[in-house]
């Protein structure tokens, strides 16, 4: 029998009670799994914590769900819609593009555009064929007439490609010429590269169309026993402005096209303008047709827009100064940001359900190894109790979802100085490109991936995950570690997630006097970071619970929240580079990259943020003078000693993995004060490279006095406070000898002053807001 | 390995106090990396031109003119095979023909049809007698060689077919006065029935029992025809039938009408073959079996049947040639079933390569030329065709026509055997290697790799062992941080990791693929029951893989 695996997601990934949430579950070897809603309280089994930890939970949807193989179309690519069946032309026609493949050499067809049935050979395609070579085909079902280019297509080079054919004389010509400006290609002109090709040839017949077939740009129709109809032939690359014609244009006119002029009107079926309908906050799915019939085409799994043209000539950076120069469409045939399967169980939850992390626990089997699955989602309270919220960062979830670091990154094992340690789980998301891949990789043609979504099962996002590069929990395992101090602690709490921050601002944090984030803050919407600002301004008092904290921006639309974006540009300290002009987001309009790029480092929001990161063993803080001002003694109170947190589940200290600093010139608060500090990484540990212009010698642990977690606080406007860790391995400090320990005692002395209505001890109390704000917390 | 040399590293971290951050380790001296560098400066190796020269001209690319490109209708095959193609050193738009055998047919049978025109008056005879000859048996060597190279039927008895249609239909012209015209068909038929007759044993029998039981029929006609009245055993043969060369014609007249008439029965016999070979059916039976089967399966093609198809189809060509041989020669000898006939008509195929053609074609040339041209030399021409067969038996895999495919992979293997022995360049790119490499920078980086690696076997040792089981991933001396970063480096492909078999309890040594899709490779069985004890075995393996490099 097969090997028993079940993957599954969400459709929610925050609730509250009585929400009606889906479960999609594929499963291989087996029919059946049993399903259990179960509330997560630790997730890292590190043998020194105390393991891992869930809670089952009653619910209607618990017991023996049928479960069945599911399947995923990977790859972008468009679909016009053609109701009228205008495209299925059957004589004279003419096809046209303009096209930047990044992978013409990948050794199958890829069809650019056409109306084509892949399984059954009728219709139409232009594309490119397994040899590299630009190719015109049409079939009449039981044979296929085909027309190559004479010279195999240049990668990353702007292209006008176009194939005619006259159904009388039966004379196909393909047209191709090279579009290669100072600044559009990987190429310049001193290169002696022949990009044209011209030729003709007679078909013996012409194309015949099947009712159904739909006109797809990037991809074709196909078909499987199992799964129906699908689309196959993916294209690798750009596509700008392309049409279809009814008859078999001129060279002369071609040549007008090319050279930027209006397509002629005479003929025309459909001719889809990429740059229409942009607008200043965002460019959607929709590429318009300019054309007679308004065939408009849908993208489906997201093809990336916003991205430079044919005629992109450098001068402009992004899409809003000139839209007409940013009709590139970008297709990846590993693209993937909806598994969109049947929905496995509807389950409507429990009123009485208290606010958590929660998962639906499925095992098929045995429900070992990969037979175990949990669908993580978050549950909210209707309305807000608690004073304190616990804020999971879903959007850096979202960044990091089924990474494959340890895999595909060569630079990995010098990052984290130690091999990789791989489980069943990363081989399996490593074999198959259904699970889609995450911010952090590049599509297999080379671009990095800047959607991610929560709508495809995410494994990182398990609770027993641990990250294969570092071996470690990563994200949202490591963050159950401060949930279930919470529960050992014995505090009321409610949890929040980015998303709701990000869709209902300020107001989503406003109730709570004292907030916690994550070990991992890094990605955050404009929306979020100004929900943040505002919370801490209006007298919010918030902890920052990790490090590489409020560094990325990232955008979401409204109506699909699930899905995100990201652009990763500005410093080394990214995994892939946007390429040059594509560097805004297509969501917002907004740049992308690092939050430094817009004067709105971390420092300003919580006082410290990214220094660098190592993964050999980390530090315990020292405590730093401040820490005995007497004002202050609140933090320190019954912690013997100057050292803090010699011990950790992240490498054996609570400093170390991805580490934050203080720094005045980015925007730390002038009345921050440092408790404490970590010290003596080794050399493993390198510096973000804004730390200097220049890359040099010293940049490393044992040189660089920047390399260090700084525990900051400072009192914010309003009775506002900020507490933070400046360490990721932190949180991973507090189950340490059962929660009984001086990282945990100095975490409650934080949280217990900053729940504790009023002033804070040692403040100036005083003091009024100048903002003019509300005061938020009780 | 070095002895103790009493040298210690400090640890820089050791005055913050970390638990793990041990005073001073135990090392070696500094050995600069420049040695290896200068040590290679010094080298005397004796260089050579390298890369390959181009001695045949490329027709240029069509640039923006239009290429017209012509069909065979009304098939989609172009006339001639052409790639447009990037030249991968100057980058110049070139054309290749990828196939150039269509213009060495034409060039060759332009030549047979107008060879007569040049033949020297006093060989005219012998020389327009022996291209008739040619013609009727390049064309059985053609269907023969369908039969034998296409159906892959080890069959002995073509000539027996041949033979058989000949007698058969001479004893009807004669008895029934037919026309000459009426002798091909009815040679087809005959043709068709023995073919049909020895198809039966053909996908049952193995191929040398088949070809003995072929032979022993093949002198059982001969045994026959020569014995029976009927076929008239005391003349030699049969004569007496109706040729088509009207004999009031000069001798000259009747010698170009029987030598263009041959021409044109090969011209048939290899539009027969071109049709059978070239599509479908052809080009499944010319799979490799394990393929064949899969294929066979996947569209339900049944491949046996096609073998017998063939068979039957080549069979009833010959019976049409054999007809076609009486109405020639107005009748046919014995000697058409005689043993050397057979083998003549085997060094035929033989010497030209099986499965081809062009193979069949000029084996027959060569074997009439020697048979019919020189016939002064007497029986010495037997034994030069007998040595030639053997000399292409001994040494050719796959006769005149395989010596091209032949010599490339000769000169390819002798080629990787000079390289093999140049060690002296230990994991730098050749210099014939490098001029062939896409990318320069590769030839670059395997030679930083290279001296790399000869720097850093001088640093392997106990000391420096001891120092990485101590502190896997801590502060390390100079000599170990550098080690390590060249391992941490490498690329992904064959690239060692650690595979938790289970969490905590039990991890393994994998290499990664280096290709998405592809899951790493178990290396060894090894369990270690700690993630610590396994990163000190994929160091160990690392360095041992260094000291063997
Ligand atoms: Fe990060």
């Amino acid at each position: 029998m097969a090997q028993i695996k079940i993957f599954g997601y969400a459709d929610k990934i925050s609730v509250k009670p009585g929400d009606t949430i889906q479960f999609h579950v594929s499963a291989d070897g087996t029919s059946t799994a049993e399903a259990h809603l179960v509330r997560l309280i630790h997730g890292d089994e590190h043998p020194h914590g105390p393991g891992f930890i869930e809670e089952e939970i009653d619910c209607v949807a618990n017991g023996t769900w049928q479960v069945e193989k599911q399947f995923t179309q990977v790859g972008a690519f468009l679909e016009a819609t053609d109701p009228d069946r205008k495209l299925a032309l059957d004589g004279s026609i003419t096809l046209c593009a303009f096209i930047w493949p990044t992978w013409p050499d990948v050794g199958h067809r890829q069809c650019l555009l056409g109306r084509w049935d892949n399984d059954r050979n009728h219709g139409y395609g232009l594309g490119i064929n397994p040899s590299g070579r630009l190719e015109f085909w049409v079939g009449c079902g039981n044979e296929i007439d085909y027309l190559q280019a004479e010279l195999p297509l240049q990668k990353q080079a702007w292209y006008f490609v176009a194939a005619t054919f006259d159904a009388r004389s039966g004379r196909a010509t393909l047209y191709q010429e090279g579009v290669v400006n100072r600044y559009n290609s990987l190429l310049s002109k001193v290169a002696p590269v022949e990009y044209r090709s011209h030729v003709s040839e007679m078909f013996r017949f012409r194309q015949n169309n099947l009712p159904d077939t739909p006109f797809l740009v990037a991809g074709s129709r196909d078909w499987h026993a199992l799964r129906g109809h699908f689309v196959s032939q993916l294209y690798c690359g750009k596509i700008d402005r392309c049409g279809v014609f009814d008859r078999a244009l001129a060279r002369e006119e071609l040549d007008a096209i090319r050279a930027g002029g209006k397509p002629p009107s005479d003929g025309m079926v459909a001719y889809w303008d990429t740059t229409k309908g942009y607008t200043d906050r965002g460019i959607g799915d929709l590429v318009i047709d300019i054309g007679p019939n308004q065939l408009d085409a849908k993208g489906y799994n997201r093809p990336v827009r916003a991205q430079t043209g044919y005629n992109w000539n450098g001068r402009n950076d992004c899409f809003r100064l000139a839209p007409h120069e940013y009709g590139g469409i970008e297709f990846h045939a590993d693209a993937m940001i909806d598994s969109n399967w049947k929905a496995t169980k509807t389950l409507e939850l429990p009123e009485t359900l208290r606010s958590g992390a929660y998962a639906m626990r499925v095992r098929g089997g045995d429900g070992e190894g990969l037979a175990e699955e949990y669908i993580v989602f978050f549950v909210r309270p209707r309305t807000p109790t608690a004073r304190i919220a616990l804020l999971f960062s879903t959007a850096t979830y979202l960044a990091y979802a089924n990474e494959r670091f340890a895999t595909d990154g060569q630079i990995v094992q010098p990052m984290a100085g130690q091999p990789p340690t791989i489980s069943e789980v990363d081989i399996e998301i490593y074999e198959n490109p259904e699970f889609g891949a995450g911010c952090y990789d590049t599509h297999a043609d080379g671009a990095g991936v800047c959607y991610t979504s929560y709508r495809r099962p995410m494994v990182n996002m398990r609770p027993k995950y641990r990250i294969a590069a570092f071996d470690l929990p990563w994200n949202f395992p490591a963050d159950l570690s401060i949930l279930a101090w919470l529960e050992h602690k014995g505090y009321e709490y409610d949890v929040l997630t980015d998303e709701d921050v990000h869709l209902e601002g300020v107001a989503a944090m406003a109730p709570y006097a004292c907030i916690l984030n994550s070990t991992h803050p890094e990605y955050h919407s404009e929306r979020m970071l100004d929900a943040h600002e505002d919370y801490i301004a209006g007298g919010g008092r918030f902890i920052c619970m990790g490090a590489n904290s409020f560094c990325c921006n990232v955008a979401f639309r409204d109506d699909e929240p699930w899905i995100m974006e990201c652009r990763k540009t500005g410093g080394h300290w990214i995994a892939w580079a946007a390429r040059p002009g594509e560097y805004y987001l297509a969501t917002t309009g907004q740049m992308g990259g690092i939050w430094t790029g817009f004067q709105r480092w971390g420092q300003k929001l919580v006082g410290n943020t990214f220094a660098g990161e190592g993964f050999a063993h980390s530090q315990p803080y020292r405590r730093m003078p401040d820490s005995y001002d007497p004002a202050l003694a609140w933090i320190t109170e019954g912690i013997e000693g100057e050292i803090i947190g010699d011990f950790g589940l992240g490498n054996g200290g609570a400093a170390g993995i991805e580490i934050d600093c203080y720094k005045l010139g980015f925007g730390t608060p002038p009345n921050t004060k440092i408790i404490a500090s970590s010290g003596g990484h080794p050399d493993n540990y390198i510096a973000h490279d804004e730390e200097g212009a220049h890359a040099h010698q010293g940049f490393s642990g044992t040189h660089n006095y920047i390399l260090r977690a700084d525990m900051v606080y400072f009192e914010a406007p309003n009775n506002g406070a900020v507490f933070a860790t400046g360490s990721i391995a932190f949180g991973s400090a507090l189950p340490v000898n059962g929660f009984e320990n001086n990282v945990s005692q100095l975490l409650s002395n934080v949280v217990d002053a900053f729940i504790r209505p009023g002033p804070l001890s040692g403040s100036n109390t005083t003091r009024k807001s100048t903002a003019g704000l509300e005061r938020v917390a009780p | 390995m070095s002895i103790d040399s009493g040298i210690k590293w400090r640890n820089p971290l050791f005055v913050w106090g970390g638990k793990r951050d041990v005073e001073e380790l135990p090392t070696i001296p500094f050995r600069s990396h420049k040695e290896v560098w200068e040590r290679t400066r010094r080298s005397t190796t004796k260089l050579n031109p390298v890369g390959r020269l181009r001695y045949y001209y490329k027709w240029p690319g069509h640039g923006a003119t239009m290429w017209n490109r012509l069909r065979y209708w009304p098939t989609r095959r172009r006339v001639l095979r052409v790639r447009g193609e990037y030249n991968p050193k100057t980058l110049r738009a070139e054309k290749t023909i990828v196939d150039k055998r269509p213009i060495w047919w034409v060039l060759g049978l332009l030549a047979l049809a107008i060879a007569p025109l040049f033949t020297p008056g006093d060989l005219q005879n012998t020389l327009l007698t022996a291209g008739a000859t040619f013609g009727i048996y390049a064309a059985i060597s053609l269907c023969w060689m369908l039969i034998m190279g296409t159906a892959g039927v080890f069959s002995l008895a073509t000539y027996a077919v041949v033979g058989t249609a000949a007698f058969v239909t001479a004893l009807l012209a004669v008895k029934f006065a037919l026309p000459w015209w009426l002798l091909p068909p009815i040679g087809a038929l005959v043709g068709l029935v023995f073919g049909g007759i020895i198809a039966l044993p053909a996908t049952r029998l193995d191929g040398f029992y088949y070809a003995l039981l072929t032979l022993g029929l093949n002198e059982l006609c001969r045994v026959y025809f020569v014995t029976s009245k009927e076929f008239g055993s005391a003349n030699g043969g049969l004569y007496g039938a109706r040729t088509y060369i009207p004999e009031e014609w000069s001798q000259l007249g009747q010698l170009l009408l029987a030598y263009y008439a041959c021409f044109g029965l090969m011209l048939l016999a290899l539009l027969l073959y071109r049709f059978v070979n070239g599509r479908r059916l052809g080009r499944i039976l010319r799979m490799a079996p394990e393929k064949r089967e899969a294929f066979a399966e996947a569209t339900g093609v049944n491949f046996r049947q096609a073998r017998v198809w063939v068979f039957l189809v080549s069979s009833a060509a010959l019976g049409f040639i054999g007809g076609f041989y009486t109405s020639n020669f107005g009748g046919v000898a014995f000697s058409i079933f005689n043993f050397d006939t057979v083998l003549l008509g085997l060094a035929m195929l033989v010497i030209g390569g099986v499965g081809r053609a062009e193979g069949a074609v000029v084996g027959t040339l060569i074997v009439v030329f020697f048979d019919q041209v020189l016939n002064t030399w007497g029986p010495a021409r037997f034994m030069i065709i007998g040595l030639i067969m053997l000399l292409v038996v001994l040494y050719l895999r796959n006769g005149l026509f395989g010596i091209k495919a032949q010599f490339r992979a000769w000169r390819d293997k002798k080629k990787s055997e000079r390289r093999s022995t140049r060690a002296e360049k230990g994991g730098e790119l050749l210099p014939e290697e490098a001029t062939e490499t896409e990318d320069k920078s590769v030839i670059y980086q395997r030679r930083h790799d290279k001296m790399t690696r000869d720097h850093l076997k001088t640093l392997v040792s106990p000391e420096i062992i001891e120092e990485h089981r101590h502190s896997l991933n801590g502060q390390h001396s100079e000599a170990l941080e550098r080690l390590l970063i060249y391992f941490r480096t490498r690329p992904q492909v064959e690239k060692y990791a650690i595979m938790a078999v289970e969490r905590f309890e039990g991890y393994r040594i994998v290499a990664l693929s280096g290709h998405r899709g592809v899951a790493p490779r178990v290396v060894e069985d090894r369990i270690y029951a700690t993630p610590d004890e396994a990163c000190h075995g994929v160091f160990m393996r690392r360095v041992q893989d260094l000291l063997e490099s």
